[in-house]
């Protein structure tokens, strides 16, 4: 189980997985809208999205955890 | 009659010594999953390279009849020894005896630390776990003589030191008063996640004073001091430690008479990683990870982070081109979006200072937004710490080259270029007095307001102006030294690496501003 923690605050702009969809390394997540700039979040390893933490629009706080992949 | 009594006296000693404070104390530092000072100083050490100075310095509790009843060794161990066959010397409180708050013998060794490394002119490595004096007074008596007017200063030579030898420091366990300034008093800094606080004050001396309650954890746990600045890294615990320690000594001289040692490298001095051409996406709003440039394009492994949790839109570290030691600073945009905060020029000045101080080349990869605006921002003062990164640029004499990958704007660019930095502009690269998507709104003001469809005509304008931002125009003028392929970025480097070399043993010497905690 691999937890996904933000590196920093900001809002959640695009929400590119859903529960249950499986993933590859490397593969885009999401993207937060940081100061007017979009950071993408890409997954360490392949798995499967197992419980997802976030919403589109959700504003987000570092160290919150966004999704899990198992 | 022979000495026969008195080399006896020695050896007994020497054993007193050795056994620190004791079994019961040693088993109850074990118990806590902390190592004994002389255990630390063997993980740091070359196997068989430690040379003890003043074993024997501590205590004596004598009878009436004048003979030896018992003797409490120094608690502070010092000496020199090798770190990968390079001298050092190391320092330590012993914290199983008076929980490391210094007796006399103590305080004498630990204060020497630093006289020592400037005179030897060798890196000075700290493992500190203990406190400041008691109001008991450092012989636990209360009753010895204050110390003369015309005493040296204590901390001269901790200034000193700084300012002629690389100096490591650790923070293995509680870390208070005396030890904790000397921590800090560093060129890196890294403390144990699982063993070490660093508190000015303990949890007992605040809630007298403050009403405050709180454990030594909330006070000065890495959760705190990473994120502040207070020390560069943290490590999971002792050893981690004792690695990162290694590590940033592997890049460094001796001292400032020396250039930085120049290991073989593998890693063909003109590799073009591929990655680099789309690293940066040509959606301007689309951030992109500065590590993986950095990465690419110095020596494989070779980049060591200092202060990752600090002033986060500033990485600064060591790595090497060519075998060979430079400083590297980017920005990075997922924070804040790269902009120069308080906190991050803060880190960049200690940066500059610690490659000016032991004449490392700068390598940086700009991409600068500017100064961090907003309330926040104005309450940091972040001009005035952002202005010291500037002028510290400004005043080195090291080597500087540039690499503008994307943004580099406003008064904050500057310290990105230190004086004749040798530039090379990326494709992706804009420059200007500030980015256009915040200039375009105030300079076009009337003219936005006045469209039928404001919003419209200010992206209009923003595409107009951002189009203009074509990175030609610098190379045809010579405003920097070359366009390139960021594939090239390596081979780059490494040729004018290359040729300021020779220019580095005339920079050796005291540099004409100090480095600052």
């Amino acid at each position: 189980m691999t937890k996904i923690e933000l590196e920093t605050g900001g809002s959640v702009w695009k929400l590119l997985v859903a529960e249950g969809d499986i993933v590859e390394e490397g593969q885009t997540l999401f993207i937060l809208e940081v100061m007017k700039m979009e950071v993408p979040y890409e997954a360490p390893q392949s798995g499967t999205v197992t419980t997802l933490h976030i919403a589109e629009g959700d504003s987000v706080a570092e160290d919150d955890v966004a999704l899990e992949i198992g | 009659m022979s000495w026969k009594p008195e080399v006896d006296e020695i050896k007994r000693r020497r054993e007193l010594a050795l056994a620190q404070g004791g079994v019961d104390a040693v088993a109850k530092q074990h118990s806590q999953n902390r190592l004994t000072i002389r255990e630390r100083v063997d993980e740091l050490l070359d196997e068989g390279t430690f040379e003890e100075l003043g074993p024997v310095a501590g205590t004596p509790v004598y009878n009436e009849a004048g003979e030896l009843v018992s003797y409490d060794p120094a608690n502070f161990i010092l000496g020199f020894g090798k770190v990968n066959g390079r001298r050092v010397i190391v320092g330590g409180e012993d914290f199983t005896m008076r929980g490391g708050s210094p007796s006399p013998a103590g305080l004498r060794k630990s204060v020497y630390a630093e006289d020592l490394a400037v005179q030897y002119k060798v890196p000075l490595v700290r493992l500190h776990e203990g406190s400041g004096g008691s109001v008991g007074g450092t012989g636990g008596k209360g009753s010895s003589l204050p110390g003369p007017v015309n005493a040296p200063s204590r901390f001269r030579s901790v200034a000193q030191a700084m300012a002629t030898v690389p100096v490591a420091t650790a923070a293995m366990g509680a870390v208070a008063g005396l030890p904790a300034g000397r921590l800090v008093a560093s060129h890196f800094s890294v403390m144990s996640k699982s063993t070490a606080q660093i508190i000015t004050a303990g949890p007992a001396v605040v809630e007298r004073a403050m009403g405050e309650k709180k454990t030594k954890d909330e006070l000065g746990g890495w959760k705190v001091h990473t994120k502040n600045g207070t020390v560069d890294n943290g490590a999971d615990d002792e050893r981690a430690c004792i690695e990162e320690i290694k590590r940033f000594l592997s890049y460094m001289p001796d001292h400032i008479n020396q250039l930085a040692p120049v290991l073989a490298c593998d890693d063909p001095i003109d590799r073009c990683d591929a990655s680099l051409l789309d690293v940066v996406p040509r959606d301007r709003r689309v951030a992109f990870e500065m590590r993986k440039v950095i990465k690419a394009v110095f020596d494989e492994d070779s980049f060591f982070e200092m202060g990752k949790g600090y002033g986060r839109s500033q990485i600064t570290g060591l790595a090497r081109l060519n075998g060979q030691t430079v400083g590297v600073w980017g920005n990075d945009c997922k924070f804040l979006a790269g902009s120069m905060t308080a906190d991050g020029a803060h880190k960049a000045r200690r940066f500059m200072e610690l490659c000016e101080a032991f004449t490392l080349p700068i390598v940086t990869l700009v991409d600068e937004p500017g100064f961090m605006i907003g309330s926040q921002a104005e309450k940091e003062a972040t001009i005035r710490h952002g202005t010291s990164a500037v002028l510290t640029a400004a005043m080195t004499t090291v080597p500087w080259a540039a690499v503008m990958v994307r943004r580099s704007f406003g008064v904050a660019q500057a310290a990105h270029y230190g004086p004749e930095a040798y530039v090379l502009a990326w494709p992706s690269a804009e420059s200007g007095p500030l980015p256009v998507e915040g200039g375009v709104a105030v300079a076009f003001r009337r003219e936005i307001e006045a469209a039928p469809d404001p919003d419209a005509k200010r992206r209009e304008l923003e595409e107009m102006l951002a189009a203009k931002q074509s990175p030609f125009p610098r190379a045809e003028a010579l405003s920097v030294h070359d366009l390139i392929d960021p594939r090239e970025t390596r081979p780059e480097l490494c040729k004018w690496l290359a040729r300021v070399q020779p220019l580095l043993p005339d920079l050796l010497g005291p540099s004409a501003f100090a480095i600052r905690p």
